[in-house]
């Protein structure tokens, strides 16, 4: 058995008027996301998204799947960003499968860009999630 | 567009990961949940819904304020590696939280400097709302 949670689907495009009303919303003017000529400069080459836009997408999906504002007590919550996102991409939340071992409540998860790129991977464990156990 | 939240606060700091102190803490800081904020992160940002309750999406926002007020700006370069995010309790859209940050760890690997910062947010009952552990890829000195 693998438990694979269904996640509606929810797509992020990312431009840089989106990452600068971030920046303005979180505080966080790091110039690698806001300043085109410094990120020019970076191993980047260009500005790059904050990490909590694209896991945005995740939220997003696993609120709508729940039904609630937001996420339950004892939800949590770990994730690892692998790559950058650029203005131009568009990020999108997908469930992956848990894994032989996952109970119910485990939910795994990956932003990815539109050519496939895994720019986030989640793994969550939230109490309640409606999953969808498939046999192998 | 949304105001700076902090603006008594520099924009961008130069703390060397050698200054940074494992185990220091800061704050907690007062924090306002408001509407305009959760609103902006209860779907897809730039496509503002209304609610009660903060969205997920608020604490993260909540630790880069409190990261910029306890290093006197937002590290300048610097790059999130991992987070974690734990969840207790509901926080209402129009209240204020109280955010502590602490220094939990600093390493090395690969020639890069790694600093974990841990947060906690409290409700204005003093409950415990939520803890997170962030992983930064702290910036080099600039020499």
């Amino acid at each position: 058995m693998s438990a694979r949670p269904d996640l509606p689907p929810v797509r992020q495009p990312v431009t840089q008027e989106l990452i600068d009303r971030y920046a303005e919303l979180s505080g966080d003017h790091n110039p690698l996301h806001v300043d085109p000529d410094y990120a020019a400069g970076t191993p980047f080459g260009s500005t790059i998204a904050h990490g909590p836009i694209a896991l945005q997408t995740f939220f997003v999906a696993a609120t709508r799947a729940s039904g609630a504002e937001t996420l339950p007590p004892g939800s949590k919550v770990s994730v690892t960003y692998r790559s950058p996102v650029r203005p131009g991409d568009e990020i999108t939340c997908v469930a992956v499968d848990a894994g032989e071992e996952a109970s119910g409540d485990e939910v795994r998860a990956e932003c990815r860009t539109g050519d496939g790129t895994v720019v986030v991977s989640i793994a969550a464990r939230i109490p309640g999630s409606p999953s969808q156990r498939s046999k192998r | 567009m949304d105001t700076d939240p902090t603006p008594e606060t520099p924009l961008l700091s130069n703390v060397a990961f050698d200054d940074l102190e494992v185990g220091r803490r800061y704050g907690p800081y007062t924090e306002r949940v408001g509407a305009r904020l959760a609103d902006s992160l209860r779907e897809r940002i730039g496509e503002p819904s209304s609610g009660t309750v903060a969205p997920p999406a608020v604490f993260p926002v909540l630790f880069l304020k409190a990261l910029r007020r306890a290093m006197g700006g937002i590290p300048s370069g610097s790059i999130l590696a991992k987070q974690e995010l734990e969840f207790y309790a509901p926080v209402r859209v129009d209240s204020d939280v109280e955010v502590s940050a602490w220094v939990g760890e600093k390493y090395v690997r690969r020639d890069r400097p790694y600093a974990v910062i841990e947060f906690d947010v409290r409700r204005d009952d003093g409950e415990l709302a939520l803890t997170g552990r962030k992983v930064i890829v702290w910036p080099e000195a600039e020499r």
